[in-house]
């Protein structure tokens, strides 16, 4: 036996090693767990009836003007060959007030902005203004690095395949041909024209990009995207930097204008109006479709059916739920309480 | 030459005093090569030099199979055209897991480097050059003469000389090697004794120029062949003529030696490096795995098959989408510009193995082993598992087996030392008939007697007899005081003097009980020599002159002695059992029948029982008897034992009895507490024992292993039901006969097995009654299996491991247990009484069997569960997870692009759902200790597999690939055909993983500590802070390339769509466990919730743990194997089958008993 102070081997006392920290054990029972999904079931309808109504009161307009059908003012565009500078006009009657601001969105379809090979293809230095990468693009850009021997300025497939229809709206008053400003400006995200995509610091712009080769796929080089302003030119150019923002899924929208400016700042009044479309991109490779969409937006953002109706149909199984498992507990507990 | 061989077979040769011969031919080994023949004398455990390190530690590491996949994934994601994701999300990881080993390790190696190296650094002295002098055990070399010195640790393997003591004997105390305290003597040769020992001087032993010539090194402990060639004689060489290292000199002033074997021992790679026997011997522990992760192991293996097959499905989209786009000239038809569909596809495969290898985490190995040893501390840290009077808190030798401590299905213990106490006291003898002592009085309370008249006594005699004392110092009854020098002079104790009087060292404890019985009442042992025994006997000194020992051994089950008393008389003095003494006694022996009912009475009262017998043995007889014996001792065949058996046979006849003893073996605390616990928890309990049977039987009902209501079933019954076409209908009859034996219709039929070693021998030769034989076992209360061999008892378990796919536990103290321990998926070694060498082979070591209902009530069933819940909550975490992609990759392509941000692939694992599951692991505790004692039931789930079954595991997977398709395509009802971009909808996906990651979590936490809550919280928070971090501009300006996702979360957070679709999809994918969950809340009967009460349930703990007496003691047989050499162990009693008769326990009234059968 040996002495109470010489026990060096005695573990010690502590809530830890003996596993008695203090803690709360909260025991789910029929109490908690019945009313519980009755809650979070009436919050998750709420939520839905909400999303729905707001979703609901949301306008949109789509257009498609693929021209795949033969009655398509666009199916002339189809046949011709790319270059031919082919202009389409769709007509539309908008019979109710469209309420401003009204969003003017291109959409595609099939179009695999997310395929890895294509998404990766695009030189971050390069883009960011660094010259070095100019003159030797980083190997991603494959097959857009180089052309005719020299490099391509923005290199890779996203930049080379930047979508390049050009779109004109106009209301038809009298026979007349009004056009409605679209507002081009702050349609990119704030962090992607100042910090992630940045022109050299050269002026004039043009001379960055001397021996340098514009997209394969392009018509004009970059630093004249916009001949109207100056400084929407380059890798800042927000048409450009909207593209580069890659989507998720093969069908998807991208913004293009938004209608902020004179008569039409709160909406498109009700009337005619005709859409002139240069259609230059082809989709019909890939059995794509286009179209132009205006929309006006929300808190919740644009249209969004699935999200409202996706939270009821949760919430109601969550209702559901608990009913059933009252039920439950009423048959299993009852006739043991007699 | 040394490889020749000689003509007698030994080919190991050392010359004495010759170094420069054997240092020539050390062993000298360079990375894996080796020459030489000699081992040196230094132990090098250690496996790593400064330069091995390195390489050694990468070869190791890369063995096993999760690390070389994911060094194979690394590789892969260094090819350019198939990284999916960059090749540090990978690597750091695995770095961290690579450099977490190594450093693990490196600190164990240093740690044997350093206990190397004191071993090495020990002095001992070495004859140089005429004189001694002291050497580091390291430079040892075969061949040198060594001085050993009293209490100094013997360095190498070494031949005896000679010593201080008279006729060179020595002492050695062999605890290192075989766990027994006991001190055994070796012997010089008479040669070499006569020679050098007559005055051990510098002079002689420098001029020692013998020759050994033995077998190869080798492992077995206990023989030694070879002989010695000096001055032209050849001398035969035992064991008994061997010093092994590691063993301790004792009682001895000095020993010289000569180095044999030397005993260093070379790194794990070059295991061949040592010749020493104990090096020899230790050999490595076969490594347990637990079944959970042999289950996981599979699991793992099919979710890579399953990721594969995948990747394979996707590969071949790929090829046929890029075929596709190829077709037509477009925007992206340059995707695949030059290539082949093929082609792609093949590279697309390696990038999307790459891109799900996520699944099967990195981390998950490397955490499993962490929770695994914080379950171990927590067992060493259990101030109840800790013994306090022996300073000793339990201990977790093997950190991968704390689960399986929750699933264990059968318990197979052995009864001494573990179920009892192993403190023998001498309780009662019966000399000429008499009985003396009351063994119905607990031997606390037993009255001592005044013994002030002798000198010697020490107390601890547990009997009380006036009687016998008056008779014996009033010399009046020749009977008694010759039954005491027996006592005295027949056994194998060693006497150590200290303080004046000696103190015992036994080979079993048996004798340790009888000899201090012996000097108690006035005959005491003074000390012993080679040939003659001091005993006083009530004071007067005597010598009697030690002629010969006839060994024991479990086939005698009796030793003897042989003395020349003082006055001349030639005595033979002999103890055995009672069934082997009875046979042969002289005829007409006197107090026979007397003899025989005291043998029934202590049998009765479960002790165990010794008889004593003296034959006086004509001088004629011994002479030509000595001269057989120095034949056959002479002989070195394997023919040698059975001739002397033969032998010994022929001295022991025509005894003369002198009496009876009976010695209580008492229970450990708590052991019929316990084993009634584990019983109500579900586990069948078996004891296997070399006792004989009806002691076995008595021992089961003390300790409430047979119940009294119940039948036992012999190997007769078993038998027929085994033959019988259809075992199970013969156990069905056996079963209602028994109700009906009983009288008892409402009680379900409780029966018990009892079976013997040589009865199970037949198992041997019918394998195929393995199968029905384990579905009766079932079935059956208890199972006692007695008189079993060691490897019997390995067999034992065997069996059951094969026939069930329940975890098996052994629990055993002694050596005799080791091969059992090692057997079952779980050992547990219970520090006794018997040595360290249990403990050293088990997986756990407990000072007490009653600390079992903790380790496996407790902490068995907290680890079960705590790492059940682990590797479900890890699989699924990882599989949602990653499982992703494969609905992803419809929708880009085939393209293995991957729906997340790299930096949330490495930190998801990592940073953002890794400490609240680690928390679980380590706390979680679904009830407390003292309801995990009140309610054993509970332990069921663990023994059924209700948490880790192949269902559960399968239903976790299916839940997760359910949650991988919210993930995905909830954010796709969303964003389809809207603006927001591809990184957005990557933030929501993890955003709605790290949601579901954390509220699975808390779904599954049942104990929240202050450290489960702040985990939960700070994981959470983390991924909010982190998504922050890598989408600052600060980090993109630095690497544009990594951190691209440059000012996502800034805009995403603010987004009431990307919340609300994040919530919902977490949501959705935890409805199916919350609605579990719920159900599971809602139909659980109300009683369940008294398991959280705290008010003790006395009313039904006092009917379980009825007392049947308040005396629990055990009976007897076989306690001791036997001893090497002359070690002898107390002997056995059984009882003359003649007399056997059923026989009950006193307070067992009523049951029903193996004969009484009613067919």
């Amino acid at each position: 036996m040996k002495e109470e102070g010489n026990l060096e081997n005695r573990p010690s006392n502590t809530a830890f090693t003996q596993q008695r920290l203090p803690a709360w054990q909260p025991m789910l029972s029929a109490g908690v767990v019945i009313p519980g999904f009755l809650v979070i079931g009436l919050a998750f309808i709420g939520i839905g009836v909400g999303l729905l109504i707001t979703s609901r009161s949301i306008q949109v307009l789509e257009l498609d003007y693929t021209g795949t059908e033969t009655n398509s003012p666009c199916n002339k565009c189809t046949t011709l060959p790319i270059q031919n500078n082919c202009v389409c006009k769709l007509n539309f009657t908008i019979d109710t007030l469209f309420k401003g601001p009204v969003f003017f969105y291109y959409s595609l379809t099939n179009y695999f902005q997310s395929q890895r090979k294509y998404g990766a293809s695009l030189d971050y230095n390069q883009l960011s203004g660094d010259l070095t990468y100019f003159k030797s693009p980083a190997s991603d850009c494959d097959p857009y690095r180089y052309a005719n021997g020299k490099p391509i300025v923005p290199c890779g497939s996203l930049a080379n395949s930047m979508f390049n229809d050009t779109f004109k709206l106009y209301q038809i008053v009298n026979g007349k041909e009004n056009l409605v400003p679209f507002d081009g400006k702050g349609i990119a995200w704030w962090t992607d024209y100042n910090i992630k995509y940045r022109n050299p610091d050269y002026s004039p712009l043009e001379n960055a990009f001397n021996d340098t080769e514009k997209p394969v796929f392009w018509s004009k080089p970059a630093y004249k995207l916009d001949t109207s302003d100056s400084s929407n030119n380059g890798f800042v150019n927000q048409d450009f930097l909207v593209w580069m923002r890659r989507a998720a899924l093969p069908n998807f929208r991208k913004l293009y204008r938004r209608i902020t400016e004179g008569d039409y700042k709160d909406g498109l009044p009700v009337g005619n109006y005709s859409l002139e479309i240069s259609y230059n991109y082809p989709v019909k490779s890939f059995d794509g479709t286009k179209k132009a969409t205006f929309s006006n937006v929300s808190w919740m953002g644009g249209q969004n059916e699935f999200l409202g109706i996706a939270y009821l149909a949760i919430g109601s199984m969550c209702v559901v739920m608990s009913v059933v498992m009252l039920i439950v507990y009423a048959k299993f507990r009852f006739p043991e309480d007699d | 030459m040394v490889t020749e061989d000689s003509p007698s077979g030994f080919t190991w040769e050392v010359r004495a005093n010759s170094p420069n011969y054997h240092r020539a031919r050390q062993k000298k080994s360079f990375l894996c090569f080796q020459w030489g023949r000699y081992a040196g004398n230094a132990v090098h455990s250690h496996k790593y030099s400064p330069l091995s390190f390195l390489p050694l530690t990468l070869f190791e590491q890369f063995h096993r199979a999760a690390n070389l996949y994911f060094l194979l994934m690394v590789v892969l994601q260094c090819v350019p055209p198939i990284s999916s994701i960059p090749w540090y999300i990978t690597m750091i990881p695995l770095l961290v897991v690579l450099s977490v080993r190594a450093s693990k390790d490196l600190a164990n190696d240093m740690a044997r480097r350093r206990c190397d190296a004191e071993v090495n650094s020990r002095r001992c002295d070495v004859l140089l050059s005429h004189r001694f002098g002291a050497t580091q055990w390291k430079d040892l070399c075969v061949g040198d003469i060594l001085r050993i010195c009293k209490d100094q640790v013997i360095p190498a393997d070494l031949l005896l000389l000679c010593s201080s003591e008279p006729h060179s004997l020595c002492y050695v105390e062999t605890a290192d090697i075989d766990g027994e305290t006991n001190l055994k003597f070796r012997q010089a040769l008479a040669a070499t004794h006569s020679h050098l020992g007559s005055c051990p001087s510098e002079g002689a032993l420098a001029a020692f120029d013998g020759v050994v010539q033995c077998e190869e090194p080798n492992d077995r402990l206990y023989v030694f062949r070879g002989h010695l060639l000096w001055r032209g004689e050849c001398h035969h060489l035992e064991n008994e003529h061997v010093l092994l290292r590691g063993t301790v000199l004792r009682n001895t002033d000095r020993a010289y030696g000569l180095v044999v074997y030397s005993g260093g021992a070379d790194g794990v790679f070059c295991v061949a490096g040592a010749d020493s026997k104990i090096m020899r011997n230790c050999g490595k522990m076969k490594l347990k795995r637990a079944r959970t992760e042999q289950v996981l192991n599979r699991v793992v293996i099919g979710i890579v098959l399953c990721l594969l097959l995948a990747a394979l499905l996707l590969a071949v989209g790929s090829g046929v989408f890029s075929g596709v786009v190829m077709r037509e000239a477009g925007p992206l038809s340059a995707l695949v510009f030059n290539g082949d569909p093929a082609y792609t596809a093949f590279l697309v495969y390696w990038s999307y193995i790459i891109l799900l290898s996520p699944a099967m985490p990195i981390a998950l190995y490397i955490t499993f082993e962490v929770i695994h040893s914080v379950h171990s501390r927590f067992i060493g840290w259990d101030l109840e598992l800790y013994w306090q009077p022996g300073d000793r808190p339990a201990q977790a030798r093997n950190t991968s087996l704390n689960e399986e401590l929750g699933q264990v299905g059968y318990l197979l213990s052995d009864k001494t030392g573990t179920l009892t106490q192993n403190r023998l006291l001498f309780r009662q003898c019966c000399i000429a008939g008499e009985i003396y002592g009351d063994a119905s009085v607990r031997a606390e309370d037993v009255e001592p007697m005044d013994l002030s008249w002798n000198p010697f006594s020490r107390g601890g005699l547990h009997m009380s007899a006036p009687s016998l004392v008056e008779k014996l110092r009033g010399r009046r009854c020749p009977a008694s005081r010759r039954f005491f020098r027996a006592l005295a002079l027949c056994h194998t104790v060693m006497a150590e003097w200290k303080d004046d009087s000696p103190v015992y060292q036994a080979a079993s404890p048996d004798e340790e009980a009888l000899v201090g019985a012996a000097r108690e009442l006035g005959w005491v042992f003074l000390r012993r020599s080679r040939d003659c025994v001091v005993v006083s006997e009530l004071g007067v000194s005597r010598q009697y002159q030690l002629l010969a020992l006839l060994d024991f051994s479990s086939r005698r089950r009796r030793m003897s002695v042989l003395v020349r008393e003082p006055g001349g008389a030639l005595k033979l003095y002999c103890k055995g059992a009672d069934i082997v003494i009875l046979e042969r006694l002289q005829r007409n022996a006197a107090h026979l029948d007397r003899t025989e009912r005291a043998l029934q009475v202590f049998s009765v009262a479960c002790l165990r029982t010794l008889c004593v017998a003296v034959r006086s043995v004509p001088e004629a007889l011994w002479e030509q008897w000595r001269e057989t014996l120095d034949l056959v001792a002479a002989m070195a065949t394997a023919e040698r034992d059975a001739q002397l058996e033969q032998l010994y046979d022929e001295m022991e006849r025509d005894l003369q009895l002198l009496g009876v003893t009976a010695i209580e073996d008492r229970l450990q605390d708590g052991v019929p507490e316990t084993i009634c616990l584990l019983r109500r928890a579900g586990i069948k309990v078996w004891v296997l024992t070399g006792d004989k049977k009806e002691t076995a039987i008595n021992i089961g009902y003390s300790c409430e292993l047979l119940d009294p209501d119940a039948r036992l079933l012999d190997w007769q019954d078993v038998r027929q039901m085994l033959q019988s076409p259809d075992p199970q209908v013969g156990f069905l009859k056996a079963g209602q006969t028994a109700l009906w034996a009983a009288g008892r219709e409402d009680a379900p039929a409780q029966l018990s097995l009892v079976l013997t070693g040589p009865e199970l021998a037949e198992f041997e030769q019918r394998p195929e009654w393995g199968g029905p034989f384990m579905s009766l076992a079932r079935q059956c209360q208890a199972v006692l299996c007695c008189r079993v061999t060691p490897a019997q008892k390995a067999e034992i378990v065997k069996l059951v491991r094969k026939h069930t796919n329940a975890i098996t536990m052994s629990i055993g103290d002694g050596a005799n247990d080791v091969n059992m321990i090692k057997t079952a998926h779980i050992g547990v070694g219970v520090a006794g009484v018997e040595g360290g060498q249990a403990v050293q082979n088990a997986d756990f070591g407990l000072s007490q069997f009653r600390f079992l209902q903790r380790l496996l009530l407790v902490h068995g069933r907290w680890s079960y569960r705590r790492i059940s819940f682990f590797l479900r909550y890890f699989l699924f975490k990882t599989c949602s997870f990653a499982l992703v992609h494969v609905w992803f990759g419809c929708f880009n392509g085939f393209s293995s692009q991957s729906l997340y941000e790299t930096w949330f692939i490495a930190l998801y694992t990592v940073l953002y759902s890794a400490a609240p599951v680690m928390c679980l692991a380590v706390f979680e505790q679904d009830v407390s200790a003292e309801a995990s004692l009140r309610q054993p039931e509970l332990y069921g789930g663990g023994q059924q597999q209700q948490l880790s079954g192949p269902r559960q595991l399968g239903l976790c997977l299916l839940h997760a690939v359910y949650t991988s398709l919210v993930f995905f395509f909830v954010p796709f009802g969303v964003f389809n055909n809207t603006a927001y971009d591809y990184q957005t909808m990557a933030l929501t996906v993890a955003m709605a993983a790290t949601f579901t990651a954390s509220a699975e979590i808390v779904l599954l936490t049942k104990y929240w500590t202050r450290f489960s809550v702040a985990a939960v919280c700070v994981s959470v928070g983390m991924f909010f802070i982190c998504s922050r971090i890598t989408h600052s501009g600060r980090l993109f300006q630095r690497s544009p390339s990594d951190y691209y996702f440059l000012g996502v979360s800034e805009v995403a957070f603010a987004d009431p769509v990307v919340w609300l679709t994040a919530l919902l999809a977490a949501w959705t994918a935890v409805l199916p466990s919350f609605s579990a969950h719920a159900f599971s809340a809602v139909l659980m009967a109300p009683d369940h919730h008294k398991v959280h009460s705290s008010a003790p349930q006395t009313a039904e703990m006092s009917s379980t743990f009825r007392r049947r007496s308040t005396m629990r003691r055990s009976s007897y047989a076989v306690s001791q194997g036997e001893g090497p050499g002359r070690i002898i162990t107390s002997a056995v009693s059984t009882r003359n089958a003649r007399t056997s008769k059923p026989t009950e326990a006193p307070s067992a009234a009523g049951r029903t008993m193996p004969h009484e059968r009613h067919l």
